[in-house]
This record gives C-alpha cells, structure tokens and sequence, in this order.
C-alpha cells in the first residue's frame, strides 16, 4: 500500500527554500528563449567579455536547470 | 553505431594530447568550414559533416553525463555509452530540425554543444527519477508547526509564517502545488514538466508568476524592501485546470 508523505507545512519555507519562493525573476525569460541564447551568452563568458543580458542573468539564478546547461556549456568550452 | 564515450566524455581512442593523432583528432581536421553548408548538402560532404557532428555530439553529451552521474543508477560503462550515445543521436536530430535558424551568434560547435547538453541533462534527471512517484502536495499549515522549529531564528519563523500565509491567499491550487513540486520537494522542471505532458517553458512561466504575486504580497507586508518589482500581479488568482496529483514513474 501506498503511504503518502506528510505533506510539507511552514517550516518548510524557510532558508534557500524561501530566498528559492522569493526570487526576483523579473524581467521574464523564457527557458526557450533562454537556450536560443545560450550559446553566444557561453561565448562571451568565456572569452571574459559577458555579455550584458540582465534577463539571462535574471533567468539562469532562477532556474536550476537552465543555470546547469549554461554552466556545463561555459565549462566544456574551457575544455575544447 | 555507437561510439565507446570515455569518463570524460571524450570519444575512445582519443589521444591524451589535444594535438596527438586519434578519431577526434581526425574528426576535426576533417570538420567542414561551412557547417550549414555541408550538412545541408548531398553526397560524401554531407555524410562526412554528419560524422563530425556526431563526435561533436558524443563529447558533449559526455561531458554532460559525467558532470552528473552521481544522479545515474547505474554507472557502469556501458550503461553510461548507452545514454550518451542516445543523447547524441536525439540532440542531432533535434539540431538538424533547427539548422535553418543557425544565424551565426556563436561559433557552429558552441550551437551544437547546448543541444546535446540539453538532451544528455534531460535524460539523466529522466532516469534519477524514472522509478519515483511524483506527488503534487499541497501546504499544510496545521502540521510541522513553524514555531517549533529550533533550527529557525525568530526572522526566519516569522518570513516562513509570513510565506505559508501569502501562498495560501495568493497563489492557485495549482500555483501552490507547482512550486512546492519544484522548489520543496525538488523534482527537476523537465521532469514534472514530462510527467505533467507541459513543457519546461510552461511551468517556468507558473513559477514565475507563483514569485511576483508572493513578492508583490511580502513587500505590502513589509517583508521585503518595497519597489523591487517591475510586475504587478493581477489581483485575484484565476483557477487554472488541476492535473492530477500524483504521478508515478515509469517501471
């Protein structure tokens, strides 16, 4: 049988859970619009010229999934 | 045919050196100048443009897999080529869809890489989770008393309070739901996205939402310094259509 787990109260939304609830995501971007940019974005990290993409930045501190694309992307650029 | 993927993420037989002689080696002097041009060609230039790509692909889905492959349930070799080398087939193919939008931003292999990063990541955080239910849980303010947390400071009980209270009064069922999926109980976006039939784009765009209207509510209540965001959320939530809450991994 299936049993459920509690189900989370307030004092799960405390520390990087809130500072994660609470996160300024403006101005939008879209995890779409963000792997069209991703790749001159990695570039110009790399080549220590980052480029002034504040809804990028904005984007990646939101999204874990993104910001680990992008990560690996600048890393595996290092490494070519 | 698949290509034997080294740990890091380099094709076999690859020379230590990065001048040294070997398949990558080869593969890249043999790279076409115009990649558009040769993959969107006929004959022995297109097929050996696709041989590129796809080394091109394997070292970077590679690369990929091993960045995260504390998250595989199993790590052995062969397991490891297997994903890497189905990543580097489908991120080709996803590629080879998009050719015609290359416009050139960054170089041809910085392009192609993201699309076998996407694809390997997707697959990893896929088969982390593939045996594991997946539960839209909503708050429960009457259990986990915040108050008898001693791990939390007096700010951090009252922010806690605070956060439980406005996602009760400003966020959807669903909103909720969403969010403690993501950002409670960490189910990775494609994921919930893949188990949910949305897309990642879609439930960014849930979160997001989720963090204007918390903001926009902790700022009124003081909380947060005032005049940081640029939206405004509407102000009654619409119901949006409830997916089921639970859905199981596959087996």
């Amino acid at each position: 049988m299936n049993q459920q787990p509690p189900l989370p109260g307030a004092a799960s939304l405390s520390g990087p859970t809130a500072d994660a609830l609470l996160q300024d995501t403006t101005p939008w971007l879209s995890c779409e619009e963000c792997f069209e940019r991703m790749d001159a974005y990695a570039e110009a990290a790399i080549n220590g010229a980052p480029q002034q993409d504040q809804a990028m930045d904005t984007h990646l501190r939101g999204c874990a999934a993104c910001h680990e694309e992008a990560q690996s992307l600048v890393d595996l650029l290092r490494d070519v | 045919m698949m290509t034997a993927v080294r740990r890091d993420g380099a094709t076999a037989g690859t020379a230590t050196s990065p001048a040294g002689p070997g398949p990558e080696h080869a593969s890249a002097m043999d790279a076409p100048m115009d990649w558009v041009a040769a993959l969107s060609s006929d004959g022995p230039e297109h097929t050996a443009a696709l041989r590129s790509l796809h080394t091109l692909m394997v070292r970077a889905a590679g690369h990929q897999v091993w960045r995260m492959r504390a998250a595989l349930p199993d790590t052995s070799p062969g397991a490891v080529d297997l994903i890497v080398n189905q990543a580097a087939d489908e991120a080709m193919t996803a590629l080879l869809g998009k050719l015609h939008t290359f416009q050139g931003r960054s170089r041809f292999t910085t392009w192609a890489f993201k699309f076998a990063i996407l694809q390997a990541a997707t697959e990893v955080r896929r088969l982390q989770w593939q045996h594991r239910e997946v539960s839209l849980r909503d708050l429960d303010l009457a259990i986990a008393p915040v108050h008898d947390s001693p791990e939390l400071c007096a700010e951090g009980r009252d922010l806690a309070v605070a956060l439980a209270d406005a996602m009760h009064h400003v966020l959807t069922t669903y909103q909720r739901r969403i969010a403690v999926a993501l950002l409670v109980d960490a189910v990775p976006i494609d994921v919930l996205a893949d188990r949910l039939g949305t897309s990642r784009g879609a439930l960014y765009k849930t979160l997001h939402d989720v963090r204007v209207r918390l903001r926009h509510e902790l700022t009124a209540k003081g909380y947060l310094p005032g005049t940081q965001d640029r939206q405004t959320p509407t102000p009654t939530p619409q119901p949006q259509e409830e997916p089921g809450t639970t859905t199981g991994g596959t087996r």
